[in-house]
């Protein structure tokens, strides 16, 4: 793994910190209820919500990394995003594209995994969160703003339990 | 010796974790993630906000729900973990009364909340006061520290009711006091549902 990782912690209120960023321990069990919650709330744009909150705050992170390190090629950009991906705990992934967009195969998934312990299997796909990532990762390798990546999720681990797939386009 | 709060607190915080090689943080019997706190925050804003009038309490009771089940089966799997009968367990003199004090230092370890046990009625009821909390950051109106309701509630049920995993849903937590609301301090009630 090429990313630093700069663990800190506040000794007066205990707040942790990766990269100087505040960052929070939580479970498969969070996640997946957080996920479920947004799903019964598409009357009022729940998956939508959460794909946008979590690209908005995973741009601000990768972006802060890349600008901090000097990373400036696509390549070494992207491959940020995707060892971030991982130092979280949400995963492990395959990233293939261009600055018009590509495709992201996720290889294991604390999200679907997550899901698939405590549900079973699903009937379509639930993973926003790593949509809203993958949106983040593709816009921060090629030095655009948020929101300028669509993201799909074409194959759900969480309904085939195998492998999910993600197709990302330029917006 | 009963347990030494600012020693557990010590120990436990200086721990860091990260995926390993298959991107997963398989810890205390369940996958754990580590993500930022602005996102975390962030969401719960948001859907609280897009949500009408009369959903609110609906939401929030779901935000609530996710940290209690992350909070029951991630604290079982604490308590009975290496970690926790290394450094807890040596100090245990009073049974579930030190027990719930070791959980709570994990709980401000972890950076869950700067909070400790104010009051305590066993099996009964107790009081939270937490001087600092990742959730008083958060934009909105009034009292809004989801997480820190449901872990309460977790903790307590570990505690005093019937044995994991059977225990779920017996007390409940309600938030007095907020940061977040212009209060100096976060207190939060558990009693029984």
């Amino acid at each position: 793994m090429s990313l630093k990782l700069d663990f800190g912690l506040d000794n007066e209120t205990f707040r942790h910190y990766l990269n100087g960023h505040a960052v929070v321990m939580h479970s498969h069990h969070y996640l997946a209820l957080i996920t479920k919650l947004a799903e019964e709330l598409s009357d009022i744009g729940g998956p939508q919500l959460l794909k946008d909150v979590v690209e908005e705050s995973m741009w601000a992170v990768l972006n802060d990394y890349v600008q901090k390190n000097g990373q400036t090629s696509p390549l070494q950009r992207c491959n940020v995003g995707r060892e971030y991906y991982s130092v979280y705990g949400l995963g492990k992934m395959k990233v293939s594209g261009t600055e018009r967009g590509g495709e992201v195969c996720l290889i294991r998934s604390h999200i679907d995994e997550g899901w698939i312990k405590k549900w079973g299997h699903h009937t379509k796909p639930v993973n926003h969160f790593t949509c809203g990532y993958i949106a983040a990762m593709f816009a921060v390798a090629f030095d655009k703003p948020a929101k300028s990546y669509r993201v799909t999720e074409a194959e759900s681990m969480a309904v085939n339990g195998t492998e999910g797939t993600f197709i990302v386009t330029l917006s | 010796m009963t347990v030494m709060r600012d020693t557990v607190v010590k120990s436990l915080a200086k721990i860091n974790i990260q995926g390993d090689e298959n991107g997963l943080i398989p810890e205390y019997d369940v996958l754990v993630n580590l993500l930022p706190a602005s996102l975390l925050n962030t969401f719960s804003e948001r859907i609280m906000a897009a949500a009408p009038p009369d959903k609110k309490s609906t939401v929030a009771d779901g935000l609530v729900r996710a940290a209690y089940e992350c909070g029951y089966h991630t604290g079982c799997g604490i308590i009975t973990s290496d970690v926790f009968n290394d450094v807890v367990l040596p100090m245990v003199t009073e049974g579930e009364k030190d027990i719930l004090r070791g959980a709570f230092a994990a709980f401000t370890a972890w950076g869950w909340a700067k909070s400790g046990i104010v009051q305590l009625k066993e099996g009964e009821r107790m009081v939270i006061r937490a001087n600092d909390y990742y959730e008083a950051d958060s934009g909105g109106e009034g009292l809004r520290a989801y997480m820190l309701r449901g872990l309460c509630q977790a903790f307590f049920d570990l505690t005093y009711a019937d044995p994991y995993p059977d225990g779920m849903d017996t007390f409940v937590c309600h938030q007095t006091k907020g940061i977040e609301a212009g209060d100096p301090h976060g207190e939060f009630v558990v009693t029984r549902k």
